[in-house]
């Protein structure tokens, strides 16, 4: 009974219309040659059911297929330390993910901020403010078909793009060198000298640095420093060769230097610490996905909007609304869970993206933490992942597949969590 | 459906993403397991950023390095980037990173840029790095390998398509090769040992791959073909893969890729030594300053995890005495800038050293 319902629908809907009523016609003469061109079509039937049911399962088999062998090869790594130990080197046993869970959601959160409220508005504009003016109307058109041409371009492009957007600006705002310039910074950084001490084993101390021109320092008398708690103390010199024996209590190592030791400059930063370029910062990474993510954005949230009833409209219209009114009040509350469907495959897409991060951020992997401020870098779920599937150790590749699977969960947490707020508004 | 209700949700939504790029902001850099707590000894206050790019060769002998650096000083924030020695050399003349890994000492041109644009270096060779050539475990009839049977397997468009062409009395079967990427270090190392001095080219009808976990299969998989890649490859793949011993041209005795071999450069010529390059003004900082002692003074050690051989003390103890004296420069590229030929033992000596 599956079979007869679902050949009417298959081909296209106006032609295939046409041969019912003649079928009926000559079941209706009842003659046998009639009954054999019933039972060919029927037969034709079934076998384009079957084929469709062997297509389907075909790719069920496939993603099965991917999803056990996955799950075999990533099992024994799948362990507390996953989620909570960083990439190791020296132990690979001991390597973990955390800090790329923590980096992924970092620059989904970015993206999602600045992508979907982009997306949603240029939607909104594209599809309920369509002017009448011939020209804005070409205009719109040519809008229209470039939003669905850059949704067919390969992310890498993005990526590049992103490079020079976010991450260099250009060189409008000055180049990040190292020793010498950090472009132009708006806020959240304070400027020292660190210096070695005599206590050895890396201790050091801090000189606020005046002139930003100076990189280094070289220490000749004693001078004003800053110790860890901001508090300010006078910095002693030892010179070597004036015969005086170097200190040999703690306290005063701490605060004495050798005659001539140089320091170099220190930036230290707060968690707000912004400037102009981005540099290889998590919101360049997540500016960079946002625009890969915008075309879809926009495309999906077109879709909802178009298929809300103009009936809907026009009744609003009718009771004296205007076109801001009908916008908030009726089309987007009636678009907005094929808003969200769209905005979740957008993020799906995001979070597993790897060519725009390698392009922008490059393949950092040993890192400790999530992001410290603004412009710090992060490491990715999909860049680990890359990263551990072509290491030679079967430790790593293990990894890989058991970092596949988090990758999965963690996407299909944020679906669940998309889907559950689309049905309470839907229901509410 | 109410207005308020969804605009409510979406707005938990953000915030809920704020809230956890906000949480990860706040979070302490030694909160992973793995971050050893030395007790007897008060926490280093160096602090600083220190930023390296370069050889994904070099890169997990950097970050094992990084690894061991944080224990001590878990407020310097060490970045290990492995984007290839070529872009590692660009970022660090554009005075992009503070260290540069490179898998092959610099060239010419990189060295005139660095000059140009004021980056003075100091060059410091880490570890070994060695190339093995493998064949199938089933493959009874290759026992050795000599660079002029290589060069006729593997260089220019006329290079042999059986085995019975390089060797008479080998089977007459088309030999299938596996090779790296035109992009890596290793296909650019085997390419200048076998056809750069004959300005030729690697035969093109090799099995190209980037992921030379692909090509251990490649190789696992047919009797008849052969491959190159890192020696990490090989010996993480011990029991799919037989090594070909490799004759010296020097004392024509073939020898296993082995790490004694390698490391007492007997196994020649594939094998190659590993740098950093350090920015001589980066090294007035003090964290960099500590990194780079630290690193010499423990790679031996830590390479073995990241895949590498270690060099022998002697060249240690030189790159040791060149950053003791901030020695600039580099030995592979003379005053008129050419490249240097000859050995790494050769050309490692102080005389060769151009600022």
């Amino acid at each position: 009974m599956n079979i007869e319902s679902t050949t009417p629908v298959a081909p296209n809907d106006s032609e295939s219309q046409r041969p019912v009523p003649e079928a009926i016609r000559q079941g209706a003469s009842a003659t046998t040659e009639s009954t054999q061109n019933s039972q060919r079509r029927i037969r034709r039937s079934k076998t384009f059911y079957g084929i469709c049911v062997s297509v389907s399962f075909l790719s069920i088999v496939v993603l099965a297929v991917l999803l056990i062998s996955i799950a075999v090869q990533g099992r024994s790594r799948l362990t507390p330390t996953l989620l909570t130990g960083a990439h190791s080197t020296s132990e690979p046993a001991s390597s973990g993910m955390y800090p790329a869970i923590i980096g992924s959601l970092s620059i989904c959160a970015v993206c999602a901020l600045s992508a979907l409220p982009l997306g949603i508005g240029t939607a909104i504009f594209l599809e309920e403010f369509q002017p009448t003016n011939p020209w804005l109307r070409r205009l719109h058109g040519f809008l229209n078909l470039n939003i669905s041409n850059l949704a067919g371009v390969p992310s890498i492009v993005y990526g590049l793009l992103g490079l020079s957007l976010f991450v260099f600006m250009f060189n409008a705002f000055g180049q990040i060198k190292v020793n010498e310039s950090s472009g132009t910074e708006l806020m959240g950084v304070e400027r020292y000298y660190q210096i070695l001490t005599l206590a050895g084993g890396g201790d050091s101390v801090l000189v606020r640095q005046t002139d930003l021109a100076l990189p280094t320092i070289t220490i000749t008398e004693p001078i004003e420093a800053v110790d860890r708690d901001g508090n300010t103390f006078r910095l002693e010199v030892w010179d070597p060769k004036s015969g005086t024996p170097k200190p040999k209590d703690p306290a005063t190592q701490h605060r004495t230097v050798r005659l001539g030791q140089s320091g170099g400059a220190y930036a230290k930063t707060s968690w707000y610490y912004f400037r102009l370029p981005f540099g290889r910062s998590f919101l360049a990474a997540g500016l960079t996905l946002s625009l890969v993510i915008l075309p879809i954005v926009i495309i999906a949230a077109q879709e909802a909007l178009r298929s809300v009833s103009p009936s809907l409209r026009e009744a609003s219209y009718g009771l004296g609304a205007t076109k801001w009114q009908t916008v908030r009040n009726v089309s987007l509350p009636a678009a907005i869970p094929g808003i969200m469907t769209g905005a979740i495959l957008a993020m799906g897409r995001a979070i597993g993206e790897a060519a725009p991060i390698l392009v922008v951020l490059g393949a950092t992997v040993a890192k400790n933490s999530g992001p410290q401020n603004l412009m710090d870098t992060v490491v990715t779920m999909p860049v680990l992942i890359f990263h551990w599937a072509g290491d030679p150790q079967v430790t790593y590749q293990q990894l890989a597949a058991a970092a596949i699977i988090v990758l999965l969960l963690v996407l299909l947490l944020m679906n669940s969590l998309a889907i559950y707020l689309r049905q309470k508004i839907r229901v509410e | 459906m109410n207005y308020r209700n969804w605009i409510a949700c979406v707005a938990t939504l953000l915030v809920s993403g704020i809230v956890v790029s906000g949480c990860s902001k706040s979070t302490p850099s030694p909160s992973d397991g793995n971050t050893a707590t030395v007790d007897d000894m008060p926490e280093s206050n160096l602090v600083g950023a220190i930023k390296i790019d370069g050889s994904s060769t070099v890169q997990p002998i950097s970050d094992a390095v990084r690894e061991e650096f944080i224990k001590l000083h878990p407020q310097v924030d060490v970045t290990v980037s492995g984007n290839g020695t070529g872009n590692g050399f660009k970022a660090f003349y554009d005075k992009g990173a503070d260290i540069s890994d490179a898998s092959r000492p610099i060239k010419p041109g990189e060295f005139e840029k660095c000059q140009a644009n004021g980056v003075s270096f100091i060059e410091l060779p880490v570890a070994y790095d060695g190339l093995t050539i493998a064949v199938n475990p089933e493959n009874d009839w290759v026992k050795e390998l000599t660079v002029e049977q290589l060069t006729k397997m593997f260089v220019g468009e006329d290079a042999a398509k059986k085995w019975s062409d390089v060797d008479p009395s080998w089977p007459d079967q088309p030999i299938k090769i596996f090779a790296p990427g035109t992009g890596s270090g290793t296909y650019d190392y085997f390419h200048e040992v076998l056809a750069k001095a004959n300005k030729q080219e690697l035969r093109e009808d090799m099995t190209l791959n980037e992921n030379d976990n692909i090509l251990v299969q490649g190789v696992a998989g047919n009797k008849y073909s052969v491959g190159f890649f890192g020696v990490a490859y090989y010996t993480a793949n011990k029991d799919r893969l037989r090594a070909v011993p490799i004759v010296n041209p020097k004392d024509d005795v073939a020898y296993e890729p082995t790490v004694e071999n390698i490391s007492s450069n007997k196994y020649a010529p594939f094998s190659r030594p590993l740098f950093i390059y350090v920015n001589s003004e980066s090294l007035n900082r003090a964290e960099v300053q500590v990194f780079v002692e630290f690193y010499i003074e423990n790679v031996s050690d830590l390479c073995e995890a990241a895949n590498s051989v270690r060099l022998p003390q002697s060249m240690i103890d030189q790159a040791q005495a060149n950053l003791d004296a901030r020695e600039e420069g580099t030995h592979f590229v003379t005053a008129d800038g050419e490249s240097r030929e000859g050995s790494f033992a050769e050309l490692f000596v102080s005389e060769n050293l151009v600022k």
